[in-house]
C-alpha cells in the first residue's frame, strides 16, 4: 500500500488542521466569495430591490466618463502621493536621525504617534489646518495673513491636501521605525562601511547600498501602506469634498443613499476596487518576498 | 533483529530519496551510517522515528511493525543536529521532560534527574536556561532528556557537527558511555569518516537511497569507496616529502 | 563649518523637532479637552477647566458607556481572531500551498472593511446581524481574522514544529504537546496578537457605521458624530479616551502596537 505524506498517520494533529481550514473557509473565503459573486450579480440586475435581469446598463456608464473613474483618479492620487511623501521623508529620517532613534527620548517617543487611529488623524488635520484652524490662526498672530479666507484651503480642497498631510502623519513614524529595525537586522552599517573601503563615496553607499535595501526589504510593507490609503474611509470622510469622494466613501455614500438606483454602482465599485487590490498584492507577493515578521 | 527496515522508498515529488533500502540493527547496538550530504540520512532517521512516513517499506522494531505506528508509540527518539531545547524549560525541566509526560511520581522523577545530571556532569548547571548554555553543554542536555526515558532506539542525526573540534571529543565519549550504560540501540549518522568509525560496533554507507552495511571495521576501511585509503596515502605522502 | 559639522550640529535640532511633532497630538488633544472657553483668533485658550473630564468620568455623559461598549467588543474580536488565527496560521504554514492560502488571507488583510462591508451586507442582512453589537464583533472579528492569520503564518515555522516534533519521539500525545510545549512557547505571539486585533478593532468606524447601521456606538462612533455636531471639546476628549488603550499598551510593550508584515 502506498502512501504518501503524513496525512494519514497522525489523526490527532489533522484534526486540528482541519479545523483550522474549517475556520478559514467559513469565516473568510466562503462569505467573500458569496459577497463578491453577489456584487456581481447585483452590479447586473440579477440581484436587488429594483433588479430587472440582466444589464450592463451600469458597467456601460463607466464608458461614459461617470464619477467613479474620478474617484479612482483622485484615490490612486491621493495613495500615490502619501506613499511618495512618506517613504521618502522617512528614508531620510531615518538614516539622518539613526542615532537619536536608537537611544535616547526620540527611540521612545517615536512610537507615540502609533497609537492615533485614523479618526483622531483625521479630526487633528482638521482642527490644525481648517481655515479657521489653530495654523491659520498661528499666521493671522503673526501678521502673514490678513484675513481668514487668506489661508489656503488645505481641508475639503481640491488636492486632497489635507488628506495627504494625515496619511503622511500616521505612516512616518511607522515607516522610520521599519527603516531603523531593517538597517540593523541587515547591518547596514557593516555593509557601508564595506563599500566605503571598496571605494565608495558617502553620497554613493547611500543610494547605492542603504537605500536599495531598506527599499526592497519593506517592498511588501510600501504596497500594503498604498492598498491602505487607496481604500482609507474615515480620514476623507472628514477631509475631503463632496465631488470627487475617494473610493470607499464614494462606495458607502452609493449604498446607503436613499435613490436605489445607485446601489449597482456601490457594488461595481467594489468589484473594481477588489479587482486593483488583488493586482497589487499579487504584485507584493511576486516582487518582494512576503518577510514576515512577527 | 531489534530493528528490521526493508526495501523502504520514499520520494519527494519526483526526486526519490530512499530507494528500496534495508536495515537491521541488534539490541544494544550502536550502527554508524557514512554519508554525504543530500544522500536521505536525515529522511531515513525520520522515517524510523514517524515523523515521516514511507511510499513503501516495512519498518519493525522489538518484534512489532512500526510503519504505520504515530511516533509516541515507537519509543525512537530523533535527535536533531542543533540541540533543540524547550526555550521555556531550565535544564533540570528538560531533561524531566519525557518523564511528567508520563506522569511519573516527583520523587522518581526527582531522583532520576539528579542521575542523569551527574552523569552529564551538569549539576551545577541544574536551573539554568538553554540560552545560559554551551554547544556542547546542551547537546548533552539533548541527551540526557532523551536518555532518560530509557527509549528503545536512538535516532542521532549529526549531533557532534556544529561543536568544536575539542568539545566533540569529550561528546563522543559521553554519547558511548551512556549508550553503554542504559543499553539503548543507536543508529548515528555521520559525514566524518572518524566519527563513524570510533561510535558505531557497526558502519554502513549509505550513498543514493540505499545503505551498504560492513561485516568488519576492516572491510569499510578498505573500500575505495569510503575513502580511508586515500587519507591514509594522503598523510603517509606528506610524511614522504 | 564643512557641510559634515553642519549636518552634526543640526541633527539633535532636528531630532527635537521630530520628537516634538509626535507629541504634539497629544499635547493638543489633551489641551483641547480641557477648554471651556477659546474664541477666534485666539491663540491660547481663555479658560480651562476639568469640567468635561468630571462630567465623562462621573458617568453622566454617553461616552463612559460608549468606552465600556469598545473595550468589550474588542476584547472579543480580539480573543476570537486570535485564537482562530493561531490555528488557521499553523494549518496553512505547513500546508504544501502554503502561498496561495496565504494570499487568499491577505484579502480580508488588505481590503477596505467599508467596501468589502458593502458587500457582505446582504448576508449580514438575511442573518440578523446589522443593527445589532454581535454583527458588529462578526465583521469586525472576519478583518482581524485576516491579520491574524498573517501574523501567526509566520510564527509557525520551522523550528516550532521541530519542537512539537520532538515531543512527540518523546512519547507525548498531541494534548500534552500543546498544553506543555507549543502554547508556552507561543505565549509571546499570542499577546503580541491579541493587541493588535484589539486596536485593528477598536480604531474601526467605517465598518461599524455600516454593519451596526449608526446604532452600535463604539467610541470612534462617538468621535465622528461630536465632530459631525461642531462640538469640538467633546470630540477631543473622546479622541483622548479613543487614544488612551493603545497608549498604555505602547508603554506596556511596543511590540504590541507595532504592525508590520
Amino acid at each position: 500500500m502506498t502512501i504518501s505524506g503524513t496525512k494519514s498517520l497522525h489523526g490527532n494533529r489533522n484534526s486540528l488542521g482541519r479545523l483550522g481550514l474549517a475556520l478559514f473557509l467559513a469565516l473568510a473565503i466562503l462569505p467573500i466569495l458569496f459577497s463578491l459573486g453577489y456584487a456581481l450579480a447585483y452590479s447586473t440586475g440579477l440581484a436587488g430591490l429594483l433588479s430587472d435581469g440582466f444589464t450592463w446598463a451600469y458597467w456601460a456608464k463607466l464608458g461614459q466618463g461617470s464619477e467613479i473613474w474620478a474617484s479612482f483618479g483622485l484615490s490612486v492620487y491621493v495613495a500615490g502621493i502619501s506613499v511618495l511623501l512618506t517613504i521618502s521623508l522617512s528614508l531620510v529620517l531615518a538614516l539622518y536621525l539613526r542615532r537619536p532613534l536608537g537611544y535616547g527620548a526620540l527611540s521612545y517617543i517615536i512610537y507615540f504617534p502609533l497609537a492615533l487611529p485614523a479618526t483622531v488623524a483625521a479630526f487633528l488635520v482638521f482642527q490644525l489646518f481648517s481655515g479657521a484652524g489653530y495654523v491659520s490662526r498661528i499666521l493671522l498672530q503673526l501678521g502673514m495673513i490678513d484675513a481668514v479666507g487668506q489661508f489656503p484651503p488645505l481641508v475639503n480642497d481640491a488636492y486632497g491636501v489635507g488628506i495627504i498631510i494625515a496619511h503622511v502623519g500616521l505612516g512616518l513614524p511607522f515607516f522610520i521605525l521599519l527603516f531603523v529595525e531593517i538597517y540593523n537586522r541587515e547591518k547596514l552599517g557593516a555593509l557601508g562601511g564595506l563599500a566605503r573601503t571598496l571605494g565608495a563615496g558617502r553620497w554613493q553607499m547611500l543610494y547605492r547600498v542603504h537605500v536599495p535595501i531598506l527599499l526592497n526589504q519593506c517592498f511588501a510593507n510600501i504596497v500594503l501602506f498604498f492598498i491602505a490609503v487607496l481604500g482609507s474611509y474615515e480620514i476623507p470622510l472628514l477631509l475631503g469634498r463632496q465631488n470627487p469622494q475617494m473610493i470607499s466613501v464614494l462606495t458607502m455614500r452609493k449604498y446607503a443613499m436613499f435613490d436605489i438606483q445607485q446601489k449597482p454602482e456601490a457594488f461595481l465599485i467594489a468589484l473594481l476596487y477588489t479587482a486593483v487590490v488583488v493586482a497589487f498584492v499579487v504584485l507584493a507577493f511576486r516582487k518582494g518576498e512576503v518577510r514576515h515578521e512577527s | 533483529m531489534f530493528l528490521e527496515i526493508n526495501q523502504l522508498h520514499k520520494s519527494y515529488g519526483r526526486e526519490a530519496v530512499l530507494r528500496g533500502l534495508d536495515l537491521s540493527l541488534a539490541g544494544r547496538e550502536t550502527l554508524s551510517v557514512l554519508g554525504r550530504s543530500g544522500c536521505g540520512k536525515t529522511t531515513l532517521l525520520k522515517v524510523i522515528a514517524g515523523l515521516e512516513t514511507a511510499d513503501a517499506g516495512a519498518v519493525r522494531l522489538a518484534d512489532r511493525d512500526v510503519t504505520r505506528a504515530e511516533p509516541q508509540t515507537r519509543s525512537a527518539v530523533y535527535l536533531y543536529q542543533e540541540p533543540l531545547l524547550f526555550p521555556h524549560l531550565n535544564v533540570r525541566e528538560n531533561i524531566a521532560f519525557g518523564l511528567r509526560l508520563r506522569n511519573e511520581p516527583a520523587g522518581e522523577v526527582r531522583r532520576r534527574v539528579d542521575e542523569m545530571l551527574d552523569d552529564l556532569e551538569l549539576a551545577s548547571h541544574a536551573r539554568k536556561m538553554p540560552t545560559q548554555l554551551s554547544g556542547g553543554q546542551r547537546q548533552r542536555v539533548a541527551f540526557g532528556r532523551a536518555i532518560i526515558i530509557r527509549p528503545a532506539l536512538l535516532l542521532l542525526d549529526e549531533p557532534f557537527a556544529s561543536l568544536d573540534v575539542e568539545i566533540r571529543g569529550a561528546m563522543q565519549q559521553v554519547f558511548k558511555r551512556l549508550v553503554k550504560r542504559y543499553e539503548i540501540a543507536a543508529i548515528f549518522v555521520t559525514h566524518d569518516l572518524k566519527e563513524a568509525l570510533l561510535m558505531g560496533d557497526r558502519i554502513a554507507f549509505m550513498k543514493e537511497g540505499r545503505l551498504h552495511a560492513y561485516e568488519s571495521r576492516d572491510a569499510f576501511i578498505r573500500d575505495p569507496d569510503i575513502g580511508v585509503l586515500d587519507e591514509i596515502a594522503f598523510w603517509k605522502g606528506l610524511l614522504g616529502d | 563649518m564643512s557641510h559634515k559639522a553642519i549636518g552634526l550640529r543640526l541633527r539633535p535640532a532636528a531630532a527635537a523637532l521630530l520628537a516634538a511633532v509626535c507629541l504634539f497630538p497629544f499635547v493638543y488633544l489633551f489641551g483641547l479637552s480641557l477648554v471651556s472657553e477659546w474664541s477666534f483668533p485666539a491663540v491660547w485658550p481663555s479658560a480651562l477647566s476639568l469640567n468635561l473630564w468630571r462630567r465623562v468620568l462621573g458617568g453622566s455623559s454617553a461616552l463612559g458607556s460608549s468606552f465600556l461598549l469598545s473595550l468589550g467588543v474588542s476584547s472579543v474580536v480580539a480573543g476570537l481572531s486570535t485564537v482562530a488565527g493561531f490555528i488557521t496560521g499553523k494549518f496553512i504554514a505547513y500546508h504544501p500551498r502554503r502561498s496561495s492560502l496565504l494570499f487568499l488571507a491577505y484579502v480580508p488583510f488588505v481590503m477596505s472593511p467599508v467596501v468589502l462591508g458593502t458587500c457582505l451586507m446582504f448576508l449580514y442582512i438575511k442573518a440578523g446581524l446589522t443593527g445589532n453589537v454581535a454583527g458588529v464583533m462578526v465583521a469586525q472579528t472576519m478583518f482581524a481574522y485576516g491579520f491574524s492569520i498573517v501574523f501567526f503564518s509566520a510564527f509557525w515555522n520551522a523550528e516550532v514544529r521541530a519542537l512539537e516534533d520532538l515531543v512527540y519521539t518523546l512519547g507525548g500525545s498531541t494534548l500534552q504537546a500543546y498544553r506543555r510545549v507549543l502554547i508556552p512557547v507561543s505565549r509571546g505571539a499570542l499577546l503580541i496578537c491579541f493587541f493588535q486585533t484589539f486596536l485593528i478593532s477598536w480604531f474601526q468606524y467605517g465598518l461599524t457605521i455600516l454593519i451596526g447601521s449608526g446604532k452600535v456606538q463604539t467610541l470612534p462612533v462617538k468621535v465622528y458624530e461630536y465632530i459631525g455636531e461642531a462640538n469640538v471639546y467633546y470630540a477631543a476628549i473622546a479622541s483622548c479616551l479613543l487614544v488612551l488603550p493603545p497608549a498604555l499598551l505602547l508603554w506596556a510593550n511596543k511590540r504590541f502596537v507595532f504592525k508590520q508584515v
